[in-house]
């Protein structure tokens, strides 16, 4: 028996190194749990040696971290009643290497002359459980996704069988996820779906493309009726399920729909313009030519009447005459304001001679202003030759504003006055037409240059017209750059200004801009888009206009001065933005339709917040009275004079008044010299020593006014000119250079436009100096304490 | 005394432009469309062409460019006359050679004015 127990020692050394072989932790227990051995997994796993398992109660192990009550319930219950258990799942937190989770089988051996042991395999399936249930989460979080989206969705695979759908599918479809899925595409819903377009899209275009869009689709379903579908559909390799079809489905019938409605309703209205304006046109046409043989035959047998001395024939046809050109005046005035509407007004430009055009006026509202026994006085400036401009229209502005003089007068005297003024280095034609007629009350003439409405309608019936005239008045001058303005007392007379430049340009849109504006106007049109940010409050101008053009122009050279400007084409949203923004100023028109500039100006006094921002109205009403008297805090009239727009607006462009001046000036004599003077004008005064220490101050606190000297240590002037007019808001800071020395051409040319003025210390006197100091105080409105 | 090509085909406007202008001591010859003015231009050479532009036959700018392209007939001065404040007009009157332009209705004294300007004569 020699032989045996040799070879029984082989088999166990065989057994044993297959146990250690395996990977997975192996324990081999006796009947009373107690460990007989482990493999070399279960150490390594572990942590832990033979001599702390073997021998051991299974509970026992390593600080008793098998002592669990699954695991108990398993050995103690399971086991001995049944022979082997399979994949029991432990999920347990062990001392050393951390919650894990365990897939735990067991067999009950008789292994030989051993006696009854049992082998507990373990093995750990932690990473494989947390990636199950990370691909689960990902699967319910595609899914949620999926039907999330409101457009109905199927995922097919290649082979064109529905995987799934959304919730969005089963519902506009009408059909349950049981009828759908697993089946082909064309057999869902009794074949609703196999659409020869549909079956072109997905068997030859998907393979090739892999992805389509809005490939639209009209059909009659049988649930839905006739439907217009926007399908989609992208390739997706998604993991195991292979290579997946999703295909979106976004109804667009009643977009169609609304989308052919808008179309028919478009091409139905642009006909219907097309046949006003052809109608209007025709009919301008047909109304013309008997009055035009009305007005020549009485004017030709009037003359007749005058050789032949019939006086009484001569009259009667010289009231035909005159009601004749009353009737076609009309008739042109409709078809001028209707070409306005249109867009289609253009302006012819040619050079004129203005004393020559002021005659031919004056000779053709000649017997107008008789009839009502008036006198026409004309003063044409010696300085005004001629314009370029619309000459036509020129006259019609003159004509009708001389014509509503003569009705609204009696005995009394019209006064037509030309002449040239500056504004804004540009020449402007001026012409004021004064009457001592019956006046206007500012209510009235807010509503006076509107179309179609007189200053009100008991003046229609007293004095006749259609209230055209003021309108088309006011359009033509605006088409030319101009405006016209009215200042009136009634009872006492009105005074109607128009104002024109005096080369008005083709294109009206750049009329008042000179060469430097038009450079920066892509960067300032640019401050206004609406995606920009909101800029900090109390840092901008509000320009609250309801014509775009007077938007523009305002918001161009506003910009230029420094200013940021945002705007506002209603009372409404002016009243909006002014509460988002709090400008530090706010430019109101007043002629607006629905909210005028007077209610917004009432809306923004009656705000607790916005009462104290200052508003510059601008009318047309060349009388202050009223805006001051609703809080205005000034007004300019239009066409706008920039310059003073400009002045007003820097005079509040400090958010906390009184702001002070600065003096940056290094000799400290000079600068407390400079301080006291400035302080006798109620000056609130601070102090640089040189250009860096000024730039610190202006960040601090933005000064009215800076003077400045130009020789300086550290900054010198000219630098800290340069680097303030680098920074946008400051910009609009007016600098009045002080020096010593006189300036070379060089040195003037790198300040030229940037300062306001220059001043020189020496070479005055005193009060010389003081007195220049005052001009450029009140030159840039500083505000200033009264002094008493 | 002057003589005037008057071509102008709405009736009225004829008639009275015409009476008017002879009572003013102008020969006016008439013409009603634009093939026969530039025939009566080119048979009777008048002093001034008042030539309406919206012609039947041959319009007035293209009987103007006619017979500013011909010796005989290139020096005779053409006024157009043009529907009311119609700039393009005006412009392409310019264009085809005409020498002036009056806008309808005719405002009588201004028209004179023109004429007188272009023939430089006073009629008796």
């Amino acid at each position: 028996m020699n032989t045996t127990k040799p070879f029984v020692e082989d088999i166990e050394t065989y057994a044993q190194d297959i146990v250690d072989t395996v990977r997975e932790p192996l324990l081999m227990l006796d009947t009373h749990l107690r460990v007989q051995s482990a493999n070399r997994a279960f150490y390594e796993t572990f942590h832990v040696s033979a001599l702390e398992t073997e021998d051991q109660l299974i509970y026992q192990l390593g600080n008793g971290q098998w002592d669990i009550a699954a695991l108990r319930t398993l050995l103690e219950d399971v086991i001995p009643t049944s022979s082997v258990f399979n994949d029991f799942e432990l999920e347990h937190t062990f001392p050393i290497i951390g919650r894990r989770v365990m897939l735990l089988n067991g067999r009950k051996l008789r292994a030989g002359s051993h006696s009854e042991i049992i082998v507990l395999a373990m093995e750990d399936v932690t990473e494989r459980r947390q990636a199950e249930a990370d691909f689960r989460a990902i699967e319910t979080y595609a899914q949620d996704i999926v039907d999330t989206v409101r457009e109905p969705l199927l995922i097919l695979d290649t082979t064109l069988r529905v995987q799934s759908g959304n919730r969005a599918f089963y519902h506009t479809f009408k059909v349950s996820p049981e009828e759908t899925e697993n089946r082909l595409i064309y057999e869902l819903g009794n074949g609703q779906w196999d659409i020869p377009a549909l079956r072109t899209l997905l068997e030859d275009i998907v393979p090739k493309s892999s992805v389509f869009n809005d490939f639209e689709l009209e059909h009659d379903f049988p649930d839905l009726g006739r439907r217009v579908m926007l399908l989609n559909a992208r390739k997706l390799q998604a993991g195991h399920h292979g290579a997946l079809l999703v295909l979106a489905m976004e109804d667009v019938t009643e977009r169609r729909r609304v989308e052919e409605a808008v179309a028919k309703a478009k091409e139905a209205s642009e006909m219907a313009n097309r046949t006003k304006s052809l109608f209007l046109a025709n009919m301008s046409h047909e109304l013309r030519t008997p009055l035009n043989a009305i007005v020549g035959y009485s004017e030709m047998l009037q003359e007749e009447a005058v050789d032949q001395k019939l006086d009484s024939f001569s009259t009667d046809l010289e009231k035909i005459n005159l009601s004749g050109r009353q009737l076609l005046a009309l008739i042109n005035d409709i078809l001028d304001l209707s070409k306005i509407e249109a867009g289609k007004m253009e302006l012819y430009i040619e050079h004129f001679n203005l004393s020559g055009l002021i005659d031919e006026v004056a000779a053709t509202i000649g017997p107008m202003v008789e009839k009502n026994s008036n006198t026409l006085h004309i003063e044409v400036a010696k300085n005004l030759d001629g314009m370029r401009g619309d000459q036509v229209k020129v006259r019609q502005a003159l004509y009708n504003l001389l014509s509503n003089a003569a009705k609204f007068t009696h005995e009394g005297t019209i006064t037509l006055k030309a002449e040239k003024e500056m504004m804004d280095d540009t020449d402007w034609v001026v012409f004021r037409i004064t009457d001592t007629g019956i006046g206007l009350s500012p209510e009235k003439i807010v509503k006076l240059f509107q179309d179609f409405t007189q200053a009100d309608a008991s003046t229609t019936r007293k004095f006749g017209g259609t209230g055209l005239g003021l309108a088309l008045t006011r359009r033509f001058c605006q088409m030319m750059g101009g405006d016209v303005t009215v200042s009136s007392t009634p009872g006492v007379g009105s005074t109607f200004t128009i104002k024109l430049p005096a080369i008005v340009h083709e294109t009206k849109l750049e009329l008042p801009m000179d060469a430097a504006v038009k450079e920066s106007t892509t960067v300032v049109t640019g401050l206004d888009r609406s995606t920009d940010p909101t800029p900090a409050p109390g840092t901008c101008v509000l320009v609250i206009d309801d014509d775009p053009t007077q938007r523009d122009i305002m918001r161009r050279f506003l910009s230029k001065e420094g200013f940021c400007i945002r705007s506002a084409d209603s009372g409404e949203e002016g009243l909006r933005l002014a509460h988002e923004l709090l400008p530090i100023a706010i430019t109101l028109d007043v002629m607006m339709p629905d909210m005028d500039g007077w209610a917004v100006l009432k809306a923004l006094k009656a705000d607790s917040i916005l009462k104290k921002v200052p508003v510059v109205m601008l009318t047309m009403v060349d009388d202050p009275e009223r805006g001051f008297t609703l809080g205005a805090a000034d007004y300019v009239t239009k066409p706008v004079n920039r310059r003073r727009l400009s002045r007003i607006l820097k005079k509040y462009s400090c958010s906390n008044p009184p702001c002070p001046v600065l003096v940056v000036e290094d000799d400290e004599e000079t600068r407390a010299s400079m301080r006291k003077m400035l302080e006798l004008q109620g000056c609130r005064v601070t102090e640089a020593e040189n250009g860096e220490v000024a730039l610190e101050s202006i960040k601090q606190q933005r000064p009215t006014l800076i003077f400045l000297d130009l020789m300086m240590p550290v900054m010198d002037g000219f630098t800290l000119v340069e680097q303030i007019r680098q920074h946008a808001s400051w910009r609009s800071i007016p600098i009045v250079v002080v020096t010593a020395a006189d300036l070379t051409s060089e040195q003037r040319r790198r300040l030229n436009g940037y300062v306001e003025a220059i001043l020189h210390k020496e070479g005055h006197t005193k009060e010389d100096l003081m007195r220049q100091v005052r001009d450029a105080l009140d030159n840039c409105s500083v505000p200033r304490l009264q002094i008493a | 005394m002057p003589k005037i090509l008057l071509v102008e085909d709405n009736e009225m406007n004829r008639d009275m432009l015409s009476r008017r202008l002879q009572r003013r001591g102008y020969e006016v010859m008439i013409a009603v469309d634009g093939q026969q003015g530039v025939a009566m231009a080119q048979s009777q050479i008048p002093d001034l062409i008042l030539m309406d532009m919206s012609l039947p036959l041959i319009d007035g700018w293209e009987a103007t460019r006619t017979l500013k392209a011909a010796a005989e007939t290139k020096d005779i001065p053409v006024i157009a006359l043009t529907a009311h404040a119609m700039s393009t007009d005006r412009d392409k009157a310019i264009e085809a050679g005409c020498d002036d332009y009056d806008t309808k209705p005719i405002e009588l004294p201004r028209l004179l004015g023109k004429m007188q300007a272009l023939i430089g004569v006073k009629p008796g």
